[in-house]
């Protein structure tokens, strides 16, 4: 028996079904297309699995954090390319070229008992009614927004995210550091000033007694965001 | 159109680099009034549009939906990278879906033993086999056996099921060369499966 590996049909082309469906095609192929499509299986078949990849991507991949995910690759870009290509344009239009630097934590001196090593980096969204997006330094955390934090772990295999306010310390995530957003956003209630300590470590770090930065463990690597509102 | 960086609004041509804020609603390439977030709803309108079909491509590569959801980000930034040509492209869907092939493909190399093994798999469960085999998950281990440029013939002739003629088109590609790629892809199937193949009729 020979076996079949498929190929395009007569008339049938699953990435021309594709195109009927965003609107790509028009005139004569549109009409072609659309009549071919009444009465052909294969066809149907593609459209159903269109259907499929639509809820597969929405179950995976909800919007924010796809958003929050590209958004966080595009701050990413080495920042010799990103001068290179804003520089001519910032000066042309007289105005200082500022990176989104301080979206993104990068290890800083923790003190006595905090060791740093590696690269480790970690990026804030926020998430409001306006969509997501990565707070400016001096932004206010919005009423009723969630927060997203999209991690870089490096070589750490276990991190702790740790809400801090006056008297009172929320654990908000605590387990594998996988390079992207943590599997949970959440919403900050507080008034005032809020810390979010990220605590990336290669063993398992109990965050119920961490209440400062004083508590993070020996060899553990702290990033740390300041929350206000 | 405007762009935020760093908390300062920049002007810039009709074409750029997304900044950091991402909006949902508003039009794609709208003006951003004064003071007003931008750049308006770009992202969103492209993920409605085409993040399902993208994502779709890299699961059916990459078999691993982490990675698919990393390598769908990594191909709407390239996309965003180079909106200029995503916009003029004559077909959006298919100019977005041959940059998530050609990124999946990048990292299946990347990741050849693996790729292989997957191959040695099929090829064990072949000589027990009775039942018809799935055969895009066929096209996609065999993959692993064919050359660079026939690898993306393959995909584009038979997943996106274009005719030659179209991926000449697509690849800028004389006709006779991309029949010489579907035929050196045809020949490292028949090698890896060790069966006869069902041509098609413009082979």
């Amino acid at each position: 028996m020979n076996l079949d590996l498929g190929g395009p049909g007569p008339g049938c082309s699953a990435l021309r079904v594709r195109r009927l469906l965003a609107g790509e095609l028009s005139g004569v192929e549109k009409e072609r297309t659309e009549a071919h499509l009444t009465g052909c299986e294969r066809c149907a078949a593609v459209r159903q699995e269109i259907a499929a990849e639509r809820e597969a991507l929405r179950r995976d991949v909800p919007f924010p954090e796809f958003a929050a995910g590209v958004a966080e690759k595009l701050a990413h870009r080495p920042r010799r390319d990103f001068v290179s290509r804003w520089a001519p344009l910032a000066a042309a239009a007289g105005l200082a070229l500022v990176a989104g630097t301080a979206l993104v934590l990068r290890p800083a001196d923790t003190g006595p008992g905090t060791q740093i090593k590696g690269s480790a980096s970690a990026q804030l969204f926020v998430q409001d009614e306006t969509g997501v997006h990565g707070p400016a330094a001096d932004e206010w955390v919005p009423d009723g927004a969630r927060l997203l934090v999209s991690l870089r772990p490096e070589q750490h295999k276990r991190v702790a995210a740790v809400l801090i306010e006056t008297g009172e310390a929320n654990v908000i995530y605590q387990g594998p550091a996988v390079k992207g957003t943590l599997p949970q956003a959440f919403e900050w209630t507080g008034k005032g000033v809020a810390t979010l300590l990220l605590v990336l470590s290669d063993s398992p770090v109990d965050a119920k007694t961490i209440r400062s930065r004083d508590d993070v463990p020996r060899g553990a690597e702290v990033l740390q965001f300041t929350l206000r509102r | 159109m405007r762009v935020r960086s760093g908390g300062l609004f920049l002007e810039v041509g009709p074409v750029s680099v997304l900044g950091l804020r991402v909006v949902v609603g508003g039009r794609a390439g709208e003006v951003a009034g004064p003071g007003s977030p931008a750049p308006a709803g770009l992202l969103a309108e492209l993920y409605e549009k085409h993040a399902a079909a993208v994502y779709g491509r890299c699961r059916y590569l990459l078999k691993d939906d982490a990675e698919a959801k990393d390598a769908l980000q990594d191909v709407f930034v390239k996309a965003l990278r180079a909106l200029p040509e995503f916009r003029a492209a004559a077909s959006p869907s298919t100019w977005i879906l041959r940059i998530a092939t050609h990124h999946c493909l990048n990292l299946l190399r990347a990741h050849k033993a693996l790729w292989r093994e997957q191959l040695r798999t099929v090829q064990a469960e072949r000589r027990v086999e009775t039942e018809s085999p799935d055969r895009r998950e066929l096209v996609r281990v065999v993959l692993a056996a064919a050359p660079e440029e026939a690898q993306e013939v393959a995909v584009l002739y038979f997943v996106d099921e274009l005719t030659q003629a179209e991926i000449a088109q697509e690849m800028g590609r004389s006709l006779p060369t991309i029949r010489k790629r579907l035929r050196e892809f045809l020949a490292c199937a028949r090698e890896a499966l060790g069966v006869p193949l069902q041509e098609g009729g413009d082979l």
